[in-house]
């Protein structure tokens, strides 16, 4: 009896826990893009931050709280991407099921070989510096293998009926990507060894990928906005240098980077911040705009 | 008591989520083959040999566990390390490449601690400024508004500890302290210790988050310059409604000369009944009206005793609205906001009841990454009796026409850790013949760790 009594509470105060489709709710479109791709139709996913927002800067809207609220499982970029947002948001949506610690709160940062992991004491007079590492790392499609095959792995935990399902989902993923990365490195190989300028400090994961050096950002450290004397400089490594793409993302304000493109015969190449996952855009799709968009700027 | 069963609940929950899900139907027949699903070597060894869910458990098994963990609970007066889910994989477990987590593992078990200082340098007309807000520049020349150190950290899977801590330069207060519960049951949660109430929209908020140098004085008017805030519980949920519904309700009590004037204020007659506690209660609603606009609006109500007489009592009813543009789905620094709250406060006194109507509405800016402007309008009109007439107020004496003030101000953020504020106000109160005029040039700067906005 009370069991039975327990079972209906349960039902009632959580409602669709208990027959719906493992709930994936992602910090950022990434995330959210891998998670489909490894949990098919057996997952519903959602993005807190879209792509075309800064992922550092998002609002904690208290609709994000109450999607959050229904989440089984929360994927995070970590290393404090989403320190501004998320856990206001996390102690918002009152579930267990996603606190920090729980079987439902996946860090993925964890699966990643990181890159610029400070070796000594940092403080913010160098600007808005991760000193677990630079968090950009879903930037190399090598590393969101690993990345998915976390994601895979912790739903196999949380929902181990359905192990094999998302096993064969990421062996699936992984060999589409393998191909994938292969027909990418042929596409971008007029990059390998190129110097690039990016706006904020997003792309060393995507440098180590593609062989890029990156050799000055136009933020003079990161999060900090550009002055005239440090973007001189920066043109003068532009000139200096032969640079041809100047990279950013989408959310970042082109004029700066355009002054110093017009002025040095460089390439200003907008980079999306994320797949469209509302959309139903694929990670793969999503990367292939990407590739394009850098490749358009080599050829130039 | 509640909480003791939402406790015992939540690892009974787990068990019967699991349970309760209806084993899917695997096309081939298959077994689920947890050696196939990669990584997280801790869900490793077979749970099964049957064809079947490997974890479903029978009612009966469930109620031998359950027996099984009471009996275990009870023979340990004292649960030092509570058991964590079976394969969970915290990141000191994590397969990122030995060495690189060592900074991180170093500071893990400490709380997160961040200090924030306010200091402006100010200037007034008048001899007495009318400033009410605790932290408010309130005499001509350097002012330290105040140092504020924050303390946060989750103190075990079932709650976290917040904490803010107040010097002054005369000394140091206990401005907030409180645990929150994580995962209760039903999307309730429960707030225990000191804490700022979460009547209207600017109250349960600190200086950092304001858009103007100074506290509305609505808030000093009616719950002193440190805001509405008490010992005590609260209560909370999120309504199980396709939009976000928040209700909340609490308890505190309902002394404090700058924390609960209305009420008790400085004086404490003791607690006989839950009548002489302060008790609030606020309904707050989200509308993502589209991705770019935002519009979250609340009701509230505070009722309590007051000290002019024995079963005398005050009430507060409150509205508040919020409307936010930022365009997300364009990259751009724009924020435009536009804040109105309304406070109605009824106070019984000796043969006689005294209202008055408090506001402000203000506008914000934020036009350039690093720059923004708002301007407010205040209101506070003279108290009324029974039959309308203005009466005097034995708190505010010289309160006796209305109040208005009217400020302005721009901002320059150098970094999201600091920030600079210049604002200009005129106030126009009945206690002068000529309006108070007031600059103030305030800065705030931010060490440690990295607070989380609220909306």
């Amino acid at each position: 009896m009370r069991t039975l009594l327990l079972t209906l509470l349960s039902f009632l105060l959580l409602p669709g826990a208990a027959f719906a489709d493992v709930r994936v709710v992602a910090s950022i479109p990434d995330l959210a893009a891998i998670a489909k791709e490894v949990g098919g139709e057996h997952v519903k996913v959602t993005s807190l931050a879209l792509p075309t927002q800064d992922p550092h800067f998002v609002d904690a809207k208290p609709n994000l709280a109450l999607e959050l609220s229904k989440a089984d499982l929360l994927l995070v970029a970590g290393l404090q991407l989403e320190v501004g947002w998320l856990p206001s948001l996390q102690t918002g949506a009152r579930n267990a099921k996603i606190q920090t610690g729980s079987l439902g709160y996946l860090d993925c940062s964890q699966f990643v070989q990181l890159l610029q992991v400070p070796v000594q004491k940092v403080d913010r007079s160098m600007g808005d510096i991760h000193p677990g590492g630079n968090p950009h790392y879903l930037y190399d499609p090598r590393r969101v293998k690993d990345v998915a095959a976390g994601i895979a792995g912790r739903l196999a935990q949380l929902d181990p009926e359905w192990a094999e399902h998302y096993a064969t989902h990421l062996a699936d993923f992984q060999a589409r990507l393998d191909d994938a990365i292969v027909r990418w490195e042929r596409d971008l190989a007029g990059l390998r060894g190129q110097p690039v300028i990016g706006f904020h400090m997003s792309w060393p994961y995507l440098a180590d990928w593609l062989g890029i050096e990156m050799v000055e950002h136009i933020e003079p450290k990161p999060g900090i906005p550009p002055t005239p004397a440090h973007v001189a400089r920066v043109l003068g490594v532009a000139r200096e240098r032969g640079v041809k793409i100047i990279l950013q993302e989408v959310y970042y304000p082109t004029t700066t980077a355009d002054l110093i493109a017009d002025k040095s015969g460089a390439k200003v190449v907008v980079l999306q911040g994320g797949p469209d996952v509302r959309g139903g855009q694929g990670w793969i799709a999503y990367m292939d705009g990407q590739v394009a968009a850098l490749k358009a700027g080599v050829s130039k | 008591m509640f909480l003791l069963f939402g406790l015992l609940w939540l690892p009974t929950a787990l068990a019967q989520g699991e349970a309760s899900t209806p084993p899917a139907a695997d096309e081939e027949g298959d077994l689920p083959s947890p050696e196939a699903a990669p990584s997280q070597p801790a869900d490793a060894e077979d749970p099964s040999d049957a064809g079947e869910d490997p974890y479903a458990l029978s009612p009966e098994e469930l109620a031998e566990i359950e027996a099984a963990l009471g009996a275990d609970a009870a023979a340990l007066p004292q649960p030092t390390q509570p058991s964590l889910p079976q394969g969970l994989q915290g990141p000191a477990t994590s397969s990122a490449p030995a060495g690189q987590r060592g900074a991180v593992n170093l500071q893990s078990m400490n709380p997160n601690l961040s200090f924030i200082a306010d200091v402006a340098l100010a200037g007034f007309n008048s001899d007495e400024p009318l400033q009410t807000g605790g932290h408010d520049p309130t005499t001509n020349g350097f002012n330290l508004q105040q140092l504020e150190l924050s303390v946060g950290s989750a103190v075990d899977p079932y709650f976290r500890f917040d904490s803010n801590i107040v010097f002054s330069q005369f000394g140091v207060e206990i401005e907030e302290v409180y645990a929150t519960t994580l995962g209760l049951p039903g999307r309730f949660q429960l707030r225990t210790g000191q804490f700022l109430t979460r009547f209207g929209r600017i109250n349960n908020t600190h200086p950092h988050a304001w858009s103007f140098v100074d506290q509305p004085f609505a808030i000093g008017r009616i719950f002193g310059g440190e805001g509405n805030r008490g010992l005590g519980l609260e209560g909370s949920v999120l309504l199980p409604l396709p939009w976000y519904v928040e209700l909340v309700a609490s308890s505190t009590m309902a002394n404090g000369a700058s924390t609960a004037r209305s009420f008790w204020g400085a004086q404490d007659l003791g607690v006989r009944s839950p009548a002489d506690l302060q008790t609030t209660a606020a309904l707050k609603q989200f509308f993502p009206l589209s991705d770019n606009w935002s519009l979250m609006t609340g009701l509230s109500y505070a009722v309590g005793p007051n000290a002019s007489g024995r079963d005398n009592h005050s009430e507060v009813y409150g509205g508040d609205l919020y409307l936010r543009y930022r365009p997300i789905s364009a990259g751009s620094w724009t924020i435009v906001s536009l804040t109105s709250e309304w406070m109605l406060r009824r106070r019984q006194i000796s043969g006689d009841v005294l209202s008055d109507v408090n506001s402000y509405t203000q506008l914000f800016w934020q036009f350039a990454r690093r720059w923004a402007v708002a301007a407010r309008y205040e209101l506070g009109t003279a108290p009324w009796d029974l039959s309308g007439e203005v009466a005097l107020d034995p708190l505010d004496p010289s309160w006796t026409d209305l109040r208005q003030r009217t400020s302005a101000n721009v901002t320059f953020w150098p970094t999201e850790f600091s920030r600079l504020r210049l604002q200009t106000a005129a106030d126009m109160h009945s206690g002068r013949r000529t309006p108070d005029l007031s600059v103030f040039l305030a800065c705030e700067f931010v060490v440690g760790a990295h607070g989380a906005h609220k909306f």
